[in-house]
C-alpha cells in the first residue's frame, strides 16, 4: 500500500518535471529555429553578392564620389594661372603660324600686294604684345561662375550617360529581397531592420539560455531525486523508465536544435578615390546553420549514392540506435530474459555513436573555426589607400550542448542500469 | 579431429584467402593510382580555370576594353542638349573676344599710323555682322569635335596607349607565365584550345571516376566475399583463428587505400559574373578560386599547418583516431586471439580489441559535416529560388562542386569492417571479452 503511493507521488512529481522539460526543449526548439531563420536573411540581405561582388553597388559609390567631385569643384587662381599661360602659348602660336604663312614668297602680283598692305598696316610685335589681354578675356570667361555651371553640367550629364552603361543584375534582385525582408519584419529602411534583427537576436540568445538552464535544470532534478531514493528499490523501475524519458527529450531537442553556425563576414571595405571614402560594410561571405537533423537530410538528399550513403549510416547510428537503446533499456526493466532486448540495452553501446558525434562535432568545429580564422587574417588589409577587415562569428549553437547533455546523462543511465541489475547485466558466458 | 584432417582445409582457406587478397591488393593500387591521377587532372583543370587566368587577366580585358574605347571614343555623342551647352559656351567666349577687340580698336589712338588704322578697321569692320556669324562659328567648331575622322584617330591613341600599358614589365611577366602554363597544359593533353582542353579534361575525369567506382566497388566486394566465408564457416571453430588472421589483412590493405587516396575535394568557384562596363558586356563562367584534394593525411597536414594551438590539436585527433587507433586495434585483435590468457585479457589490448572501433568514425563524421557545410552550398540558391530570382546572373560564390571521393567510401568500409571483426572476435575468443 505505501509503495504504491509512493510510486504514484514520485511519478506525478516526475511527470511535472518531465512535462517542464518538455516544455523547455519545446522552446528551445523553437527559438533555435527562429534564431537560424533571422540569421539567414540577414545573411542573405547583407550578402557579398549584393555588395562588393555587385557591379551596380560600385557604379552608385563610384558616381557619388565623381559627383561629389564635379559639384564641389571650382578653379583655383593657381589653375587659373597655369590657363592663362597655355591659352597665351597657343594664341602666340597661332599669330605666329599666320605671319609665317604671310611671309612665303609671293608669286602673283596680288598676292606681293596683300603682302605690303599687312606690312604696313599689321605690326606682328604689337600684335603678339595684344595677347595677354586676349587670353586674359578667354580664361575670365571660361572660369566665370555661370560659365563654370555650364560645362558641370555637361561632365555630370556625360557621367550619368556611363553610368547607364554600366549595370548587372544585382539591384533588382537585391530590391526584392529587401521588399521580402522589410515586410517579414516590419521595418522601412536598412537601419531599422539592422536595428530590429538585433534586438530579436539578443532576445531570443537571452531566453534560449534561460530555458536551456530550465530544461538541464530539470534533468539534474531528476538525477538528484534518483540519489535520494538509492535505497529505496522498489520505487527504481518508475524511476528509470522516467528518467529514460528525460533522455529522450534532450535527444530530440539536441537532433533538432543549430549544433554550429558558420558566420565568416567582411566587416568593412574602406579605400580612397579621388581623396574620398567608399566603404562597403558587413559583407556576409558565407553563412551556414545547422542541426544534426538538418545535416543528415541535406546528405540524404543529394544526388550522389555516397553522399546518401554516408547519411544513412550517420541517421543509423546516431538518431535510430540510440532511441532503440532507450526504449531497449525501457523493455529491459520489465522483461526478464530477452536476449535481443539485452543485446541492445548492453553490447550495441559500440555501434552507438553520439559520444562520437560529440567529440566529432567539436572537431569540425575547432578545425572549420581555425581555417576560417587563418584566412580571413589573410584578407585583413592595412594601408594608406586600403583597409579591410574581417570578422568570423563562428561557434557553437545550443543544439551542441544539449546533445552533449544527453550523451553524458545517457551514460549515466547506462552506469545505473548496470548497478541496479548487475545479474543480467553481464552475458553470462559459456 | 586429428591433424591430419584439419591440415587440408585450414591450407585450402589459406591460399584461397591469399588469392582473393592479392586481388584485393590489385584493386588497392589501382584505386591509389587512378586517385592520384584524378587530382592531377583536376589541379590542372582549377589551374586553367583560375580566375587569375579569367576575371584577373590583362589578356582577357584586352577584347572588353577595345569594345569600350570603341563605343566611349568613336561613338562618342553629344546628346542634343549638352551640344546646346557647348554651343552657348563657345558663343559667350567668342562674343568676349569679339567685344575685346573692339574696345582695343576704339582706343584713343595717338600715332597717325595708329589712326589710319582704327578708321581703316572702322571702315571695313562691321561687328554687327561679325556678331552675326558667331553661332556659325561656333557651330562649326563643334563640328571639329564632333568628326568622326578625329574620333576614329583619338580611339586608335587609345588603343596604343592601352598595348603599350600591356607589354611594360610586371604584366607583361604574368603573361608570359599565364602563357608558359597554358602552353605547357595544351602539350600535356595534346590539345590546342582551352575549350578543347576542358573538353578532354571533363571525360577524362568522368571515365576516371567510373573506373575508380569500380575497383572500389570490387575492393567491397573482396570484403563482403570474406564476411560470407565467415557465415559459411561459423560451425568450423578450428578454421576460425587462420581466417581471422587473413580477414585482419584485408582490413589492413582497406586502412592503407582509405588513408592514402583523397577523401574530399573542395571547389570554390565564382560561378558567372555577368555585368556591362560603359556600354561593353562582359561574361566570365566558373572562375576557380580555390580547389583542394585532400586525403586524411593531407587534412591532417593541414590542421597542422595552421598557427592556431586548437587546430593542432584537432590534426592530431583525427591523425590518433585514423591511424593510431585502427592500427593498435588490428594489432590488439591478433594479440587478444593468438596470446596467452593474461597477455589477451590486459586492459589495454582489451580496450582497443574491443570498444576503440567506433572512435575512427569522428574522422568519418568530420567529414561529412564538413561537406554538408562547406560542400552543399546551396542556402543561398534556395532562398533566392524562394523570392523568385535567377541565381545564374548574379555574382554568387559556390562550393557546389565539392565532393566525396572514393577514400572516403573505403575508409568508412574499413570502420564498420573493423567494428564487424571486433563483433566476430568477442563471438570466437576464448577469453573473456568484457
Amino acid at each position: 500500500m505505501r509503495t504504491n503511493i509512493a510510486n504514484i507521488l514520485l511519478i506525478t512529481g516526475l511527470s511535472i518535471l518531465l512535462a517542464g522539460a518538455i516544455y523547455f526543449g519545446y522552446e528551445i526548439h523553437k527559438l533555435a529555429k527562429q534564431q537560424q531563420e533571422i540569421k539567414q536573411d540577414y545573411s542573405l540581405t547583407n550578402s557579398v553578392s549584393f555588395g562588393l561582388f555587385s557591379v551596380d553597388e560600385w557604379r552608385d559609390r563610384i558616381s557619388e564620389v565623381l559627383d561629389d567631385q564635379i559639384n564641389g569643384y571650382s578653379i583655383t587662381p593657381d589653375q587659373k594661372q597655369q590657363m592663362l599661360a597655355s591659352v597665351e602659348k597657343a594664341l602666340h602660336g597661332v599669330i605666329a603660324k599666320t605671319i609665317a604663312s604671310i611671309d612665303k614668297p609671293q608669286k602673283s602680283i596680288g598676292g606681293k600686294l596683300k603682302k605690303m598692305a599687312f606690312h604696313a598696316l599689321v605690326d606682328s610685335a604689337s600684335i603678339q604684345e595684344q595677347v595677354k589681354p586676349f587670353a586674359k578675356t578667354i580664361v575670365q570667361k571660361v572660369t566665370s561662375p555661370s560659365s563654370q555651371a555650364r560645362l558641370k553640367n555637361i561632365a555630370s550629364s556625360k557621367i550619368n550617360q556611363l553610368e547607364n552603361q554600366t549595370y548587372d543584375n544585382t539591384s533588382e534582385a537585391k530590391e526584392k529581397i529587401a521588399k521580402y525582408a522589410y515586410r517579414k519584419y516590419n521595418v522601412n529602411d536598412e537601419a531599422a531592420f539592422d536595428k530590429t534583427i538585433h534586438s530579436r537576436l539578443a532576445v531570443i540568445w537571452d531566453q534560449t539560455i534561460r530555458y536551456a538552464i530550465y530544461m538541464l535544470a530539470c534533468v539534474l532534478a531528476a538525477l538528484a531525486l534518483w540519489w535520494l531514493m538509492r535505497k529505496q528499490v522498489q520505487l527504481q523501475t518508475p524511476l528509470f523508465v522516467m528518467s529514460l524519458l528525460f533522455a529522450g527529450v534532450l535527444l530530440v531537442v539536441g537532433l533538432t536544435a543549430p549544433v554550429i553556425e558558420v558566420d565568416a563576414r567582411i566587416r568593412s571595405v574602406n579605400f580612397l578615390l579621388l581623396g574620398e571614402k567608399v566603404t562597403f560594410q558587413n559583407q556576409v561571405l558565407f553563412f551556414q546553420s545547422k542541426s544534426i537533423w538538418g545535416i543528415i537530410t541535406t546528405l540524404l538528399n543529394q544526388q550522389k549514392p555516397d553522399a546518401i550513403a554516408v547519411g544513412i549510416l550517420v541517421l543509423l547510428f546516431i538518431v535510430i540506435l540510440p532511441f532503440i537503446r532507450l526504449v531497449a533499456k525501457g523493455l529491459h526493466m520489465f522483461t526478464e530474459k530477452n536476449r535481443v532486448v539485452n543485446y541492445i540495452a548492453f553490447e550495441a553501446g559500440k555501434w552507438d555513436m553520439a559520444d562520437v558525434m560529440i567529440v566529432g562535432m567539436l572537431m569540425t568545429f575547432i578545425g572549420l573555426n581555425g581555417i576560417l580564422k587563418s584566412q580571413l587574417a589573410n584578407l585583413n588589409i592595412h594601408n594608406d589607400v586600403l583597409t579591410t577587415s574581417t570578422v568570423n562569428y563562428t561557434s557553437l549553437q545550443p543544439g551542441f550542448f544539449i546533445f552533449a547533455g544527453y550523451v553524458i546523462f545517457e551514460a549515466a543511465l547506462s552506469y545505473i542500469l548496470k548497478r541496479i541489475s548487475p545479474e543480467k547485466a553481464v552475458k553470462p558466458r559459456k | 579431429m586429428t591433424k591430419g584432417t584439419s591440415y587440408i582445409p585450414k591450407l585450402v582457406l589459406t591460399l584461397g584467402l591469399a588469392l582473393l587478397l592479392a586481388v584485393e591488393g590489385f584493386f588497392a593500387w589501382q584505386l591509389h593510382t587512378l586517385s592520384g591521377r584524378q587530382e592531377q587532372i583536376k589541379s590542372d583543370y582549377s589551374d586553367v580555370n583560375n580566375i587569375t587566368l579569367g576575371l584577373l587577366s590583362v589578356d582577357q580585358w584586352k577584347d572588353k576594353v577595345a569594345g569600350i574605347v570603341n563605343h566611349q571614343v568613336k561613338h562618342f555623342k553629344l546628346s542634343p542638349k549638352e551640344k546646346k551647352e557647348l554651343q552657348v559656351e563657345v558663343e559667350q567666349v567668342i562674343y568676349a573676344l569679339i567685344a575685346k577687340a573692339e574696345a582695343l580698336v576704339n582706343k584713343p589712338q595717338k600715332s597717325l599710323g595708329d589712326k589710319i588704322k582704327k578708321l581703316a578697321v572702322k571702315t571695313f569692320v562691321n561687328t554687327d555682322k561679325i556678331k552675326a556669324q558667331v553661332p556659325g562659328f561656333a557651330k562649326s567648331i563643334l563640328a571639329k569635335v564632333d568628326n568622326p575622322k578625329q574620333k576614329a584617330q583619338l580611339s586608335n591613341l587609345a588603343m596604343t596607349k592601352f598595348n603599350e600599358a600591356r607589354h611594360s614589365g610586371s604584366l607583361d611577366s604574368t603573361r608570359n607565365a599565364n602563357e608558359a602554363l597554358m602552353d605547357k597544359m595544351f602539350r600535356k593533353y595534346g590539345v590546342s584550345s582551352t575549350d578543347e582542353l576542358n573538353r578532354k579534361l571533363g571525360s577524362l575525369l568522368s571515365s576516371i571516376r567510373t573506373e575508380m567506382f569500380h575497383y572500389c566497388f570490387g575492393m567491397l566486394g573482396c570484403i563482403l566475399a570474406v564476411l560470407a566465408l565467415w557465415w559459411f564457416l561459423r560451425k568450423r571453430t578450428d578454421l576460425h583463428g587462420v581466417l581471422f588472421i587473413l580477414s585482419l589483412l584485408f582490413a589492413f590493405v582497406l586502412l592503407a587505400v582509405g588513408l592514402t587516396a583523397s577523401m574530399i575535394e573542395v571547389d570554390c568557384r565564382i560561378k558567372s559574373l555577368d555585368f556591362v562596363l560603359l556600354g561593353e558586356h562582359a561574361v566570365f563562367k566558373d572562375q576557380v578560386l580555390f580547389y583542394e584534394s585532400k586525403s586524411i593525411l593531407g587534412v591532417v597536414k593541414v590542421l597542422f599547418s595552421q598557427s592556431g594551438a586548437d587546430s593542432i590539436a584537432v590534426g592530431a585527433l583525427i591523425l590518433c583516431f585514423s591511424i593510431l587507433f585502427p592500427v593498435t586495434k588490428l594489432l590488439s585483435t591478433g594479440i587478444h586471439l593468438l596470446s596467452k590468457r593474461k597477455v589477451a585479457e590486459n586492459r589495454f589490448i582489451k580496450f582497443f580489441a574491443f570498444q576503440s572501433g567506433k572512435w575512427s568514425m569522428a574522422d568519418v563524421i568530420v567529414i561529412a559535416i564538413l561537406m554538408t557545410y562547406i560542400g552543399l552550398n546551396g542556402l543561398l540558391d534556395v532562398q533566392l529560388a524562394s523570392l523568385n530570382i535567377k541565381s545564374d546572373e548574379l555574382t554568387l560564390i559556390t562550393t557546389n562542386n565539392t565532393a566525396l571521393q572514393p577514400g572516403y567510401i573505403i575508409f568508412i568500409s574499413f570502420v564498420l569492417y573493423g567494428l564487424i571483426l571486433s563483433t566476430i572476435l568477442k563471438a570466437i575468443t576464448p577469453y573473456d571479452a568484457h
